[in-house]
């Protein structure tokens, strides 16, 4: 009673109080649940197994079960004022509520000793109707809590149409194998939705009138006004309140729910910031260097959050930083099995450096594993290892790589010819390895060359100078020849003017 | 044991029974980044925590992977061997004017004299390279590769005593306790060879009897000890205690080693501290190193020009040019950092004396470095940096004359340069005024330098953090800004 006048007297407290005991509804519910189901059937246990119940038993069960959903189903009105419930189903499920503890009441009455037995035919009946009742309310309880659709969701397709549910969309999200081609919102976007806001913003549960699961409901916004503002991240709800501090009230997901990761996050702001378009693909889009390991970690199906990657870079090759799948691990660890150092570049990038810098026995035979790593491999580092030609046909098929060293090995220039399909190459480190002026030819046709080193190797001062007229400004090295060594071993060299 | 001792040890073990729940969680991390360090190919293990011990990868594609830091203690003079000043000349001997100092504070070694007369350098400065660069008669080899190197002018420090100095450089705090600049590199990257150390020291004196050096400086400070500067030396036995002593075998070593391992185990388990593992982790390693190490740091094998090339001091272990040449070695087995302190810049009195047998000390075999790892193609992605912890003032301490005179310490502008991966070439950063007092443009402080240093490393400084004693740390403190004009 006293519950009562504070409800009626402060009406910003009673909604507080009113959701406050609300919230034990669903702890409530299965009170009377339990103590029904086992009426029930000890109640059959009784007429048709050999069981030995004292009717009084049962009947104790039943004033329990009349008590339980009288009180569940206080709570339960009282939950149902903070909104947010598809109406029709909120409907059903009340009724069948109420219809439980009225039921329940009953049948208790009709077997009670102070009813005298006179109405004990309408007993079975009774029980029934209560039974039958409390599935009712259940299945509607939890079509309000978890969807309508979550029973059948992953149904078996005969099962479905049985339920009458509509057929199952074709494949829920088509995974990602080209990022750049990715739809940005039907392949990122939603999906994030999907896994972080459409449990409480979906058809039946509208959490603040808001619907979060199609573009025409985010579109539309909520009951307190547009969540998504194109264009401006900042100033849409649907970021800005996710960037609340968990403890606000008005954070989103509520605390205790899986809250968005950061490149979650990152790539819904992203998204949002160019425009909100709902058929854009990813490479239609401007892609800011701080976007692009969110973008490249959901390419191979990696865990969007394994990363936390930073803006910027220290180097401006744009090869670096491209989108390329993550490697085989099976193919890391062959390398890494022969005593080879297999590096990632940078967090939040696919790309590998590879090093035999503790294997100076790496041979041509091992030199067979590397193309397994052909999208991921940038930097190689052979050199001090005794390769020959032989590994350099394997070499040629690393497509992505920028770098590679190759000094004290034992290649000539027939195995260089085979670098000619190495687009990408800028760095190419032959110190000390049998190469004349005829592998330079080979050298002068690699596009992306910029430096080469050919220092202790067999090129005559006539092949570099014919080179560097070829690439004037690709960088070659051939070392510090004796005549300038001498000049600058000098003790004291006059250069002073 | 008496009846005291066993309750002291049911005690302790009551307590750290207690603990186990709460330490397990740290701990555990601990474990995860030394396997990780001890095996950084472990990257596909997405269980790897983020904020761990060992980050192990670059926060984004690096222009350097390695640096060779010639740290020159003691402060060398840039007034005479980088950052020529006329004006010093034209007014030698004549009273700094008071509207360039302002009152800003001295040591206590000068700041008691009645006069600050001006000194010139007593050397001749000319102009180098396709840059036309100023450089001291002092650096003729270093006269050879001014076309590689990026001079910053505009250094300035908040230190003007050498220890706070070189700890401020070293560790980005005045107060010693914080880790070195190499072992923050080696907790945030890791090592690319597990053989070898990822951060190595190696010390040399130019002089006797110049400021001293402290292990502090390669200290690891609060990071896992694992991250700790391993200081090697020239010689038959470069690290001590690493050769097996007569009468042991290396089968006998494993075995105990392993053994070893085994008590460790037990031991870890009972106190959960991850030092042990620390420790562990260095046994293991130190075993790695007694075939790496011999191996890396013999110069048997180094010919004749190579030696030339450094000076002929690179034929006596322990000197300065000696260990250059060691530092290419490390570097070839992909040492992540390594760093020489070359003692005996700290010149109060008869400078010019010594500045030129320090400058002679460190010249050729500074410029030989430069050069050698050019022909090696290793500069393409290593940074060779040169300087002290300060700079030196333009008025004399002590008594003026045309041939003698000294300089105090200076902390508000020095020169350092900078050669390789990721930085310009034959650029001269920054300007100090006329009297090479202050900084008139471009200022770069130490922290804007170290975040520079890290950003070509692939570290964004501000990421790269530890927690401790309930904060979290960064080599740059709360400071630092990337340098981008110097970026090549």
């Amino acid at each position: 009673m006293t519950l009562w006048l504070l409800l009626q007297t402060t009406p910003d407290a009673s909604v507080d109080w009113a959701l406050f005991i609300g919230r034990f509804h669903p702890l409530l519910v299965h009170l009377p649940i339990g103590f029904l189901l086992a009426a029930g059937l000890l109640e059959a246990g009784r007429r048709w197994g050999s069981l030995s119940v004292e009717r009084t038993t049962v009947g104790w069960l039943l004033l329990w079960s009349a008590l339980g959903a009288t009180v569940s189903c206080v709570a339960g009105y009282l939950l149902s004022l903070g909104g947010g419930y598809d109406t029709d189903i909120l409907t059903e499920h009340q009724w069948q509520g109420i219809g439980v503890a009225v039921f329940s009441w009953l049948a208790w009455a009709v077997q009670a000793d102070w009813t005298g037995q006179r109405l004990a035919r309408l007993y079975l009946p009774l029980l029934t109707i209560a039974l039958v009742l409390l599935g009712a309310a259940g299945h509607h309880g939890g079509s309000l809590t978890h969807g309508s659709d979550y029973l059948t969701q992953y149904a078996p397709q005969p099962i479905r149409t049985l339920a009458g549910a509509p057929d199952r969309p074709k494949s829920v999200v088509k995974p990602i194998t080209d990022i750049n081609q990715a739809l940005v919102y039907a392949q990122i976007v939603d999906p994030i939705l999907q896994s972080r806001c459409t449990q409480c913003h979906n058809a039946e549960k509208a959490k603040g009138g808001l619907r979060l699961d199609t573009p025409e409901q985010l579109k539309k916004g909520g009951e307190d006004g547009p969540v998504l503002l194109a264009g401006n991240s900042l100033k849409s709800a649907m970021v800005g309140r996710c960037l609340l501090p968990e403890s606000d009230d008005d954070h989103m997901p509520p605390k205790g729910k899986p809250q968005l990761t950061e490149s979650q996050l990152a790539l819904l702001t992203w998204w949002i910031d160019q425009g909100a378009s709902f058929d854009k693909r990813v490479a239609d889009l401007p892609q800011p260097d701080k976007i692009r390991p969110a973008l490249v970690s959901l390419a191979g199906n990696s865990p969007v959050d394994q990363e936390q990657p930073t803006a910027g870079s220290a180097t401006s090759s744009p090869e670096l930083t491209r989108p390329v799948p993550p490697a085989n691990p099976q193919a890391v660890a062959a390398l890494t099995k022969i005593g080879l150092l297999v590096l990632p570049l940078a967090a939040g990038h696919n790309q590998l450096e590879v090093s035999a810098v503790n294997t100076p026995t790496f041979s041509d035979a091992q030199a067979a594993l590397l193309p397994a790593l052909k999208d991921q491999l940038v930097w190689l580092k052979l050199g001090n290892t005794p390769i020959t030609d032989a590994s350099l046909t394997q070499i040629a098929q690393l497509s992505n790589l920028q770098k590679l060293h190759l000094e004290h090995t034992r290649i000539t220039d027939t195995g260089l010819k085979s670098l000619a399909s190495l687009p990408k190459l800028e760095y190419l480190n032959l110190y000390a390895t049998d190469i004349t002026d005829a592998g330079l030819t080979t050298i002068a046709t690699l596009p992306a060359l910029t430096s080469v080193y050919l220092w202790q190797t067999r090129v005559t001062p006539a092949g570099i100078a014919a080179l560097q007229r070829t690439r004037p400004d690709l960088l070659i090295s051939s070392g510090t020849d004796s005549r300038t060594l001498a000049d600058f071993s000098k003790p004291e060299p006059t250069t002073t003017k | 044991m008496s009846d005291l001792q066993n309750q002291l040890h049911d005690d302790v073990h009551d307590q750290l029974s207690r603990r186990t729940f709460l330490g397990q969680t740290s701990a555990g991390l601990g474990t995860i980044a030394l396997a990780s360090l001890l095996n950084p190919t472990g990257l596909f293990d997405a269980s790897a925590p983020a904020d761990g011990p060992v980050i192990g990868k670059p926060h984004f594609p690096p222009k350097v992977k390695r640096v060779i830091y010639l740290f020159q203690s003691g402060a060398p003079s840039q007034l005479e061997l980088f950052d020529y000043k006329p004006k010093l000349e034209a007014m030698w001997g004549q009273d700094l004017p008071e509207s360039v100092r302002k009152g800003q504070r001295l040591t206590g070694m000068t700041a008691g004299q009645s006069r600050f007369p001006l000194a010139a350098s007593r050397y001749k400065f000319a102009q180098y390279g396709p840059g036309q660069m100023w450089l001291s008669e002092l650096l003729p080899h270093t006269q050879r590769i001014v076309g590689d190197l990026t001079f910053i002018r505009s250094m300035h420090t908040e230190a003007i005593n050498h220890d706070p100095a070189i700890t401020f450089f070293q560790t980005g705090s005045q107060q010693a306790g914080r880790p070195s600049f190499g072992s923050w590199v080696s907790y945030g990257l890791g090592s690319d060879n597990q053989n070898m150390p990822a951060f190595v020291v190696l010390l040399s004196k130019g002089r006797n009897g110049d400021q001293p050096l402290y292990a502090k400086l390669w200290s690891n400070g609060f990071l896992p000890s694992v991250h700790q500067g391993v200081v090697f030396r020239s010689g038959p036995d470069p690290v001590y205690y690493l050769n097996n002593p007569p009468g042991i075998d290396k089968t006998s070593r494993r075995r105990m080693l392993d053994y070893l391992g085994k008590l460790h185990q037990a031991q870890y388990k009972h106190v959960l501290d991850p030092e042990i593992n620390s420790r562990m982790a260095q046994y293991e390693m130190a075993y790695r190193m007694q075939t790496s190490v011999p191996e890396t740091m013999s110069l048997s094998k180094e010919p004749d020009y190579i030696f030339d090339m450094y000076g002929p001091e690179s034929r006596k272990p322990g000197t300065f040019a000696a260990n250059c040449l060691l530092a290419r070695k490390l570097i070839e087995k992909d040492v992540k950092f390594v760093q020489l302190y070359h003692q005996g810049w700290d010149q109060h009195n008869n400078l010019p004396n010594d500045v030129k047998i320090q400058a002679k000390s460190v010249d050729q075999a500074s410029a030989a470095l430069v050069l050698d790892l050019k022909q090696r193609g290793l500069l393409d992605d290593t940074l060779v940096i040169w300087g002290g912890e300060f700079g030196r003032g333009c008025y004399s301490q002590g008594k003026l004359t045309h041939d003698d005179y000294g300089r105090d310490h200076h902390p508000r502008a020095f020169t350092v340069w900078m050669a390789g991966a990721g930085v310009k070439k034959g650029l001269v950063y920054g300007q100090t005024d006329e009297f090479g007092y202050n900084v008139v443009k471009d200022p770069v402080h130490v922290h804007d330098f170290q975040a520079t240093v890290l950003h070509l490393m692939g570290i964004d400084h501000e990421k790269l953090t530890f927690k401790s004693q309930g904060r979290r740390y960064r080599l740059t403190d709360v400071h630092g800004k990337v340098v981008k004009p110097l970026l090549a």
